[in-house]
């Protein structure tokens, strides 16, 4: 995948260092795993090997089957914006693969002596906990128009995902047309899977602020859209820190 | 008394995956042999979060990228390497990589153009944290990271990439 994971481990004093260290090299062996597998930057890869049809979807690693699965769920859930069918070269699930690779590396750490875990891979974060004493991870979202601003605060329970133009440039296609399109400059997800939020996001940037209206219908999941004028939109419920 | 929180963060190169351990401000001993640690302190009661030391921040790297390695590094042997410079969505940038025993431990921007664009210009490229994103979070304190707005676009991939072929990791 070529993408640096940041893991932030938050424990209160005193706890077992060798188990905290087991417990994140189990997060990069799931992290190692899903490069191998999925990365299309890697021509060797099961999955550069099914692109180029030399091996059938029965050939490959179960993870490939059950991540083309999860995919076919969201494509459904987004309305057909996100279809990493549509993608020219073949199916490519890679903007899913970020979000699902850190979800399950963020599975290798247990409660205990760990107050809270935030798995961040370029962006996409999945969490449990908190800094601990009941307080709430809190995570800026990016001013797209100004890469070093915040946009917004959201109180963190579980998964964000943001995705928009200034981040893959040309790179978002509309499933409907084909060509490269993106009708909002950033779209950030919430809810509590960050496979799904991450496809969500890059569906809601493809469709714009009339996707809000999808992800209002999904329970747990909550969005907020910037478009180009600036303009922010959001969910109902989406968790502003401290309000819009 | 109430604990404050010791945050340990270690990056992970999807790639090679290797740890680099960043404490914050109490060091952990975690007993791994590429990065021994101080043992444990109790960290100033500061209710504010605290934010990742930038440990692993990189200098400007060296233009001249390193010989090509046979594949993997001689254990203990570290070199670096730039990709070659690609376009981003603001500019033109390339990428700086650090392997040290056949482990990535420093990923960073080697060279970053943006013809002038006004509003790049205070990017400290001394201490560019990977993804720009710590440097959102440095300068605001409070949050705990930043979704959104990577230069993990396309460009800066490719040239990480290519920075770790030239190493061979």
């Amino acid at each position: 995948m070529g993408t640096v994971v940041t893991i932030d481990v938050y424990t209160t004093g005193g706890q077992a260092d060798g188990e905290i260290a087991a417990q994140l090299a189990t997060a990069r062996a799931v992290l190692q795993r899903a490069d191998a597998v999925f990365s299309t930057w890697n021509p060797h890869s099961p999955v550069s090997r099914l692109r180029r049809g030399e091996i059938t979807c029965s050939q490959a690693p179960e993870e490939v089957r059950d991540v083309l699965e999860r995919c076919a769920t969201a494509r459904e859930l987004s309305g057909g914006w996100f279809d990493p069918w549509a993608m020219p070269g073949g199916v490519d699930p890679t903007g899913y693969v970020k979000g699902w690779a850190a979800q399950r590396a963020l599975g290798a750490f247990r409660a205990g002596s760990i107050s809270g875990v935030l798995v961040n891979a370029a962006g996409d974060i999945a969490s449990f906990g908190g800094l601990g004493g009941g307080q709430p991870f809190k995570i800026g979202i990016a001013d797209p128009a100004s890469p070093r601003r915040l946009a917004a605060v959201v109180c963190l329970t579980g998964a964000i995902a943001t995705s928009g133009t200034y981040e893959r440039g040309d790179h978002l296609i509309d499933p409907h047309s084909g060509r490269p399109a993106a009708r909002a400059a950033s779209a950030s997800v919430t809810g509590p899977d960050l496979g799904l939020a991450d496809a969500l996001a890059t569906a809601v940037a493809v469709a714009g602020p009339s996707g809000l209206a999808l992800i209002e219908a999904l329970d747990g999941y909550e969005a907020l859209v910037i478009t180009g004028d600036g303009t922010l939109r959001w969910t109902e419920r989406f968790p502003f820190a401290g309000g819009p | 008394m109430r604990r404050t929180p010791i945050v340990v963060t270690a990056t992970v190169a999807g790639l090679a995956g290797v740890l680099v351990f960043h404490t914050t401000p109490a060091r952990l001993n975690l007993g791994s042999p590429s990065t021994p640690l101080e043992p444990a302190q109790n960290p100033s009661p500061d209710p504010a979060a605290s934010q990742p030391d930038s440990a692993a921040s990189t200098s400007p790297a060296s233009t001249s990228p390193a010989s090509t390695n046979s594949g993997g590094s001689k254990p203990g042997g570290t070199k670096t390497a730039d990709g070659p410079v690609v376009n981003y969505n603001y500019g033109n940038l390339s990428v700086s990589v650090t392997v040290s025993g056949g482990k990535i431990t420093k990923v960073g921007i080697a060279s970053l153009d943006d013809f002038g664009d006004a509003r790049s210009e205070e990017i400290d490229q001394e201490s560019i944290p990977i993804l720009e994103q710590q440097a959102v979070q440095a300068q605001s304190a409070g949050i705990q990271g930043v979704s959104g707005a990577s230069y993990t676009s396309q460009g800066f991939e490719q040239s990480l990439q290519a920075a770790l072929r030239t190493l061979g990791v």
